[in-house]
């Protein structure tokens, strides 16, 4: 690494959103809730007969992990950049030379590394304990479960960053924040049920499968690319996994379930940047 | 077909003519017939919006928030070096157009050029100039003074051993090591001066840098915004205590509701205004004959009397005169003060409705 590279604009605004995270200890509390949360679902969900393997924790844990990786991804970022023009600092920091571009990127790559350090420390850490009291241990289906639980972290601090550069105070980001979350967790999947309601017949659907155009609206939602790219390569989420009580469409893969996060991030960080560029400070 | 407003030389009427370019166009002055011509410039691209030798360079600025015009095609340029004050009234657009200098707010229309560098198309270069001291000073308020300074320091690329020694010579040594969200709004204004001045910018940008400080704060603002005048910078500095820019400020710039209504030196201003010094002079008993006698001099355009108390407006050369006819006359003086115009009267003038 060298010494340009360490002072470009962007690492500086990230180390700074990094820096603030450990300061007021919330890396440390994520991390310690993440690989909390696990711990108990591996060892209690199984009801009393002890530590479950790697495959059966992660499935244990996808209902849960869905709502809070997202809620916990939106509220990391969505105060910002909202909230730093709120208080006049971001007048102040947009007066020195650096661009508008690079405070968001800075922004986005500070917020994200939080999360993703907090996933993977919190998730590796229970990895381990789990991995030293069972037999068997599958390490690639875990690391695919971190690396996409990162992806959806990833996408929802996109999402927050969005709603900070949309809005001209706090409170309505933080608004919207929560209604992105309730979107993609509740009201996705109670349209969803209205689309198949309304156009095909729901009893023979779920007996001989749904058309693909509407397994193809619904990963659109992250959270179901999320889920879907976990069943794809863990065994015990596809064969345990309620919604996906139906087998998987033969257009479904796990590059297509990662380009659609990918391309969640990289669309929200756009909208996110037309908006915070044509913004008076 | 070009447009150009045009101030009225003896009455200061505005008016708006049209014309092509290289046209020399006759102007009758609507308010009091005055006559004169003017000639627009052959090449519009040789328009002062290309004067390289301008510090800060503002053509045509236009703002509009919603359906409120902040500032209307707001034209000025700072020239290298000089300390440039900026006046006008609550709301008359000081703040819109600095921050639209800083590239921190699109403006509708305008050009806004730093050291000949267009703000919005080399970002980085022209802001790489500027030190900034905004008009709501804010900072990291769970970051301590020194940690505040130093993140900024790195952003600015300038080497960090420059923090210390610049919160000692803010006055803020005992509080290196305190949460900014601890401060006063005095401690707050000297911590974003050190900001403002972190690096040796060659334009420093002060939107009311003496809010909020006691009078030997103020007093030493000044003297710090005097030095870096001789350092070699150039300072554009608004502020709503005319003292201050009275002595201070090479050139002073007057905005109101969002026009600009004057641009030039104070005492030019003054006179432009045919502001004239006024003798006041206490004396122990009024007569009718020092009245005629200072009535008839010379110069001398008003006179009022309340009791014993004598006001008299003259240019300057005619001060010594009316004393001396005063006292010729028999009066006895008793006390005396002459008013010469002050900035605040030129600023009243030019910002009345
Ligand atoms: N963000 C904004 N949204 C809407 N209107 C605004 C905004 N900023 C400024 N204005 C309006 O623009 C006008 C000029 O405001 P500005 O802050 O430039 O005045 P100013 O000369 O700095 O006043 P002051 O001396 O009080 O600081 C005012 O009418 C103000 O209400
Ligand atoms: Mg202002």
């Amino acid at each position: 690494m060298n010494i340009s590279f360490l002072h470009h604009p962007i690492v500086l605004i990230a180390k700074k959103e990094i820096m603030d995270n450990i300061r007021n200890k919330w890396i440390l509390l994520m991390t310690g809730i993440f690989a909390a949360l696990t711990l108990l679902i591996s060892y209690f969900g199984s009801l009393g007969q002890g530590w479950q393997d790697l495959g059966l924790t992660i499935a244990g844990m996808m209902a849960l992990v869905q709502y809070l990786i997202p809620i916990i991804g939106l509220m990391l970022g969505y105060a910002a950049i909202v909230g730093e023009i709120e208080r006049g600092s971001m007048s102040a920091l947009l007066s020195f030379p650096l661009k508008r571009i690079e405070v968001l990127i800075g922004k986005f790559l500070g917020l994200g590394g939080v999360l993703s350090f907090s996933l993977l420390v919190g998730f590796g850490i229970a990895g381990i304990v789990i991995s030293a009291n069972v037999s068997e241990v599958d390490i690639g289906q875990y690391l695919i479960f971190l690396l996409a639980s990162v992806l959806l972290g990833l996408v929802f601090v996109a999402l927050s960053l969005l709603a900070s550069s949309f809005f001209h105070n706090r409170s309505t980001a933080m608004g919207l924040a929560i209604f992105l979350w309730f979107f993609f967790t509740m009201i996705w999947g109670i349209i969803m049920l209205g689309v198949a309601m309304l156009s095909m017949d729901v009893e023979t659907a779920f007996t001989s499968g749904f058309p693909d155009w509407y397994y193809a609206i619904n990963i659109i939602n992250p959270i179901s690319a999320y889920g879907t790219l976990v069943s794809l390569n863990v065994g015990p989420v596809s064969s345990s996994f309620t919604e996906q009580a139906f087998s998987n469409p033969a257009f479904y893969s796990s590059e297509l379930m990662a380009t659609i996060l990918f391309l969640w991030i990289a669309i929200s960080l756009i909208i996110a940047y037309i908006f915070f560029k044509k913004r008076d400070i | 077909m070009l447009e150009k407003k045009i101030r009225c030389p003896s009455c200061d009427f505005v008016q708006t003519v049209n014309g092509e370019p290289g046209q020399t166009v006759k102007i009758t002055c609507p308010s009091c017939n005055n006559v004169g011509a003017f000639q627009f410039p052959k090449d519009p691209s040789l328009h002062p919006s290309d004067d390289t030798s301008s510090a800060i360079s503002v053509v045509e600025l236009t703002k509009t928030f919603e359906s409120v015009s902040a500032v209307d095609s707001a034209t000025f340029h700072i020239k290298k070096g000089e300390i440039f004050g900026f006046l006008g009234p609550n709301g008359a657009g000081k703040t819109t157009t600095i921050k639209a200098i800083l590239g921190l707010l699109y403006p509708d229309k305008g050009e806004i050029r730093i050291n000949g560098t267009n703000i919005f198309t080399d970002e980085k270069k022209a802001k790489s100039q500027i030190g900034y001291l905004p008009e709501k000073v804010a900072f990291y308020d769970n970051l301590t003074a020194l940690q505040n300074l130093m993140f900024y320091a790195e952003i600015k690329q300038v080497s960090k051993q420059c923090c210390q020694p610049l919160l000692n010579e803010f006055g803020l040594a005992d509080a290196v090591d305190k949460k900014v969200g601890a401060f006063s709004k005095g401690m707050l204004q000297r911590l974003g001066m050190a900001r403002a001045v972190m690096g040796d910018p060659s334009i420093l940008i002060l939107d009311e840098p003496s809010s909020g400080l006691d009078p030997r704060g103020v007093v030493f603002m000044r003297e710090k915004i005097k030095h870096m005048q001789q350092r070699g910078a150039t300072v554009l500095v608004s502020s709503h205590i005319l003292g201050e820019i009275q002595e201070m400020c090479d050139r002073v710039c007057i905005i109101n509701k969002g026009k600009i209504v004057a641009v030039d030196r104070i005492d030019n201003l003054g006179t432009r205004l045919h502001l004239r010094p006024k003798i006041v002079i206490l004396l122990e008993k009024m007569t009718e004959k020092i009245l005629k006698a200072v009535e008839k001099l010379k110069d001398v355009d008003h006179v009022e009397t309340t009791g014993t108390l004598l006001e008299v407006n003259c240019l300057a050369s005619a001060k010594a005169n009316v004393i001396l006819s005063v006292v010729k006359a028999g009066g006895n003086i008793m006390n005396l003060q002459i008013r010469e115009p002050s900035l605040e009267d030129v600023f009243m003038r030019f910002t009345e409705d």
